[in-house]
């Protein structure tokens, strides 16, 4: 071809502020700003200790659990509202099984799987091939998994068991050597199960968005579903696997919130959800799909868990101040988003074709 | 069957509810040739494309493909690549939010993991071979059009393809772009890929055809060598008539000369998107912008109709000083605005004909004054009739509907409400020969015997010749020039666009 022209190199500055990114970066930006904000008037009462950090993975693992899984839903350009009612059903069936029927908590803990699978595969499956909007089918989904919970008991019934108690207990104390002698760090810091579990399905999830195939679909159907499908993607089989995904991430976080707690209530984590979508949408995964990252949902689930531990430094503020803030931050990362992408599509404004004679 | 045939057609059959959509169709093509595929809107060109792909099922009738034994059976698009039908679609099908590399092999890789480093390679290979330029790893929103088509195309060769379709691939490409298209059509040509070719642009079709299949309210018409049909011949088969209309038309074009009051007069008229012009317009003139693509011709007239956020300016209706700033006191003060963008701004795809008409009438009268159903059926049948609108129904949805008969639904709906002026916004863009030369006609009828006042956009030079009696020509933003009487030519149009001396 002699009109073959050589296509624009791109060049490290404009990959780097690829806005995909730029979102990401924002959200790392102001973690670290607002810690340094909490730094400078707490730093001498323990607001800069590794213990403070640890800790807002510990009482904050159920959320980033399941935002992780909502991180994926979002990026098909899907929402789950279910989120927090599977978790909180999770919770109940494994204290009433384990507490009034008696059965070992692995098993209930299994069961909750298989509902929460299930439950999560039901709807991407209603979503896709009855073709009802994800809302509704999970706001369904919302008030299948609440109702069951009240029906199970509505009463909070706490969890006795040997096993639970071991599994919630369990820490990982950080050491460091003194005199030749390991021993822990002061003031202690921790981490526990739930944060295990927290990370290893960051990677499980950073795997399957990056390097696999299921995660490509994903991306592909969030970016256009239709051309999609028209490329001969797996489409429906990617949107109930992805729905699959995120009941098993529900719970996973309620398996976390039920050690955390010790216990089951029907109406806890009410409002989850909320929480949940919050963490992967601050972490910059775009409600309109096809743009998101785990790494971002990471520190999406670190800031909103840093404003709750600034105001217990406080010590002044009621916690509401938390709601607040939390809402202000989402308000002003949904304008970020707007803005980042209105801008990249006047940089790259529409092709414009000369008159046709 | 041929011996050079890839694809042999026979006796397609197609049954919609309501209409026959494909009736004993046959189509023919061979290894290494650039087929084009002709007719109007609703001829069934659309129809025998979705059969091939899978993604329509055909009521009866026969399909062999080259490589496969026997008659081939499809039934999913899935189908249709397995056995090298591949399809690029005038809509470019591809995920903005990928990188070139992944558009290419997405869904067609073998394992569960994704080996970035080899598609890249692979990528960058079938790119460099085809001549097209985009990098691998540039995400495929950064690609121009051209090339973001190109890439779709690239996906379809490197899928071992023999039968690759291509619907209407020039219609958002620049003419340099189009170019390049052409260069990588008759390059894969050359390598023996059979190409269907789509398109509404005759002269396009007469640089890269070697035949061409013309079809006509779903039959065929016949199948052609390039040299045996002048375009002359194949417009007069496409629309089934002698080529009297266009003749008609040029008479028709007795445009008269702008004399009565001046309906509508702007005086420094800005918004958040053109800048300030001075505009009139007299009572029974059809005028128009014109202006290569992003010259700000739409711009201007959205200002007019108040739809982009006015920022300044007088504007006068029939001599009396009006305020416009909302689409809505444009349409009180006798307005009428059928938008360039009729998927988005226009229609309203999942309500039906007869809905669609009569909302803008309804708007006038405001939501507390419903109109009776019979009515409203009035209506709506009188403007069907007047535009003769194909639709199977008053209650069918408007996005069944092909594209020329959509364009005529919206102007059926600015036409209910009696606009002293109306503007036609690119009114003939991605519809056939035979539905502009309607529209073109009528605009002319509304502004000889009902005195109305028509501005006119569209990129086709040819067809504002025809139908304005005055030019506004417009580059980077502004008038640069107007255009009456004698000045009305093709050359001096260009000229001044360009920006050569008056």
């Amino acid at each position: 071809m002699s009109n073959l022209q050589t296509a624009p190199r791109q060049s490290l500055w404009t990959r780097v502020t690829n806005p995909k990114f730029i979102m990401v970066y924002a959200t790392i930006g102001l973690f670290l700003l607002i810690y340094l904000f909490g730094a400078i008037p707490y730093g001498d009462v323990g607001f800069t200790t590794l213990r403070t950090f640890t800790t807002l993975f510990v009482d904050n693992a159920y959320y980033g659990i399941s935002a992780i899984g909502m991180t994926m839903v979002l990026i098909t350009g899907g929402i789950d509202l279910s989120v927090g009612a599977v978790a909180s059903l999770t919770g109940m069936l494994i204290a009433y099984g384990t507490t009034v029927m008696g059965i070992h908590p692995l098993i209930c803990m299994g069961f909750a799987l298989i509902v929460g699978v299930g439950l999560g595969l039901l709807m991407g499956w209603v979503i896709h091939y009855l073709n009802v909007p994800p809302f509704i089918t999970t706001l369904t989904g919302m008030f299948l998994a609440r109702g069951v919970c009240s029906l199970i008991s509505r009463e909070s019934i706490e969890i006795n068991h040997p096993l639970i108690d071991d599994l919630a207990s369990w820490k990982i104390y950080f050491m460091q050597l003194k005199d030749g002698e390991w021993v822990k760090i002061k003031p202690s810091a921790y981490i526990n199960l739930n944060v295990i579990i927290f990370f290893v399905m960051l990677l499980i999830g950073i795997y399957l968005l990056q390097r696999t195939r299921f995660g490509r679909n994903i991306y592909a159907i969030g970016g256009s579903e239709q051309s999609a499908k028209l490329m001969g993607l797996p489409v429906g089989r990617t949107k109930v696997l992805v729905y699959g995904f995120n009941g098993l991430c529900s719970v996973l976080a309620g398996i976390t919130y039920a050690l955390y707690v010790k216990s089951g209530w029907n109406l806890s984590l009410q409002g989850a959800e909320l929480d949940v979508i919050t963490c992967a949408v601050i972490g910059g995964t775009l409600l309109t799909g096809g743009v998101g990252y785990m790494i971002g949902t990471l520190f999406g689930v670190m800031l909103k868990g840093l404003i709750p531990a600034l105001i217990t430094f406080n010590g002044n503020l009621l916690s509401w101040w938390g709601k607040i803030a939390t809402g202000l931050l989402l308000l002003l990362f949904i304008c970020i988003q707007r803005i980042v992408v209105k801008t990249t599509d006047r940089r790259k404004g529409k092709k414009r074709a000369p008159v046709k004679s | 069957m041929q011996n050079d045939a890839v694809l042999t057609m026979r006796g397609i059959d197609k049954q919609f509810p309501g209409t026959k959509a494909l009736n004993k169709v046959d189509f023919t093509l061979r290894k290494g040739e650039i087929h084009a595929l002709m007719g109007e809107n609703g001829a069934g060109k659309s129809t025998l494309i979705k059969v091939l792909t899978g993604v329509h099922e055909k009521d009866g009738g026969s399909i062999w493909v080259e490589g496969v034994d026997g008659e081939a059976h499809i039934h999913s698009p899935q189908d249709a690549q397995n056995i090298g039908i591949a399809t690029v679609y005038q809509e470019i099908t591809l995920c903005p939010n990928l990188t070139v590399a992944e558009n290419m092999f997405i869904g067609r890789t073998q394992g569960q993991r994704v080996h970035w480093k080899e598609y890249e390679k692979r990528a960058t290979e079938i790119l460099d071979n085809l001549g097209i330029p985009a990098r691998a790893k540039q995400e495929l929103s950064s690609c121009s059009l051209a090339v973001q088509q190109m890439v779709a195309i690239a996906r379809a060769v490197d899928m071992n393809c023999k039968v690759l379709i291509l619907d209407e691939p020039t219609s958002s490409l620049d003419d340099k772009e189009v170019e390049m298209l052409f260069g990588l059509m008759r390059d894969l040509k050359n390598r023996g890929v059979g190409i269907i070719f789509v398109t509404h642009f005759l002269e396009q079709v007469y640089e890269v055809s070697d035949r061409i299949t013309v079809l006509r309210n779903g039959e065929l018409v016949g199948e052609f060598a390039i040299e045996d049909l002048p375009q002359v011949e194949l417009v007069a088969k496409m629309m089934g008539k002698d080529l009297n209309d266009l003749a008609d038309l040029e008479q028709v074009g007795a445009k008269h000369e702008a004399t009565g009051e001046v309906i509508y007069e702007a005086e420094n008229l800005s918004s958040s998107e053109s800048r300030a012009f001075d505009f009139n317009i007299h009572k029974g003139e059809v005028n128009g912008f014109t202006g290569l693509l992003g010259s700000g011709r739409s711009e201007s007239v959205r200002a007019i109709f108040g739809a982009d956020r006015v920022t300044g300016g007088k504007v006068k209706v029939k001599g009396q000083e009006v305020k416009i700033s909302k689409p809505h006191e444009a349409m009180k003060a006798g307005i009428g605005y059928l938008p360039e963008d009729r998927k988005k701004d226009g229609i309203i795809a999942d309500l039906s004909v007869r809905e669609n008409i009569i909302l803008a009438m309804q708007v006038m009268k405001g939501f507390f004054h419903p109109m009776s159903r019979s009515q409203m059926e009035a209506f709506a049948d009188e403007y069907i009739k007047a535009l003769s609108i194909k639709t199977a129904s008053q209650e069918t949805p408007v996005g069944s509907l092909s594209g020329g008969n959509q364009q005529k639904v919206i102007l059926a709906r600015w036409l209910l409400t009696h606009p002293d002026y109306l503007i036609l916004d690119e009114p003939t863009r991605g519809i056939d020969v035979g539905t502009k030369l309607e529209i073109q006609k009528l605009v002319l009828k509304l502004a000889n015997e009902e005195n109305m006042s028509i501005t006119f956009i569209s990129s086709e030079i040819e067809e504002m010749l025809r139908t304005c009696s005055r030019l506004i020509v417009m580059r980077d933003r502004n008038i640069v020039g107007e255009l009456t009487g004698d000045q009305l030519t093709q050359a001096q149009v260009m000229k001044t666009i360009a920006g050569g001396e008056q």
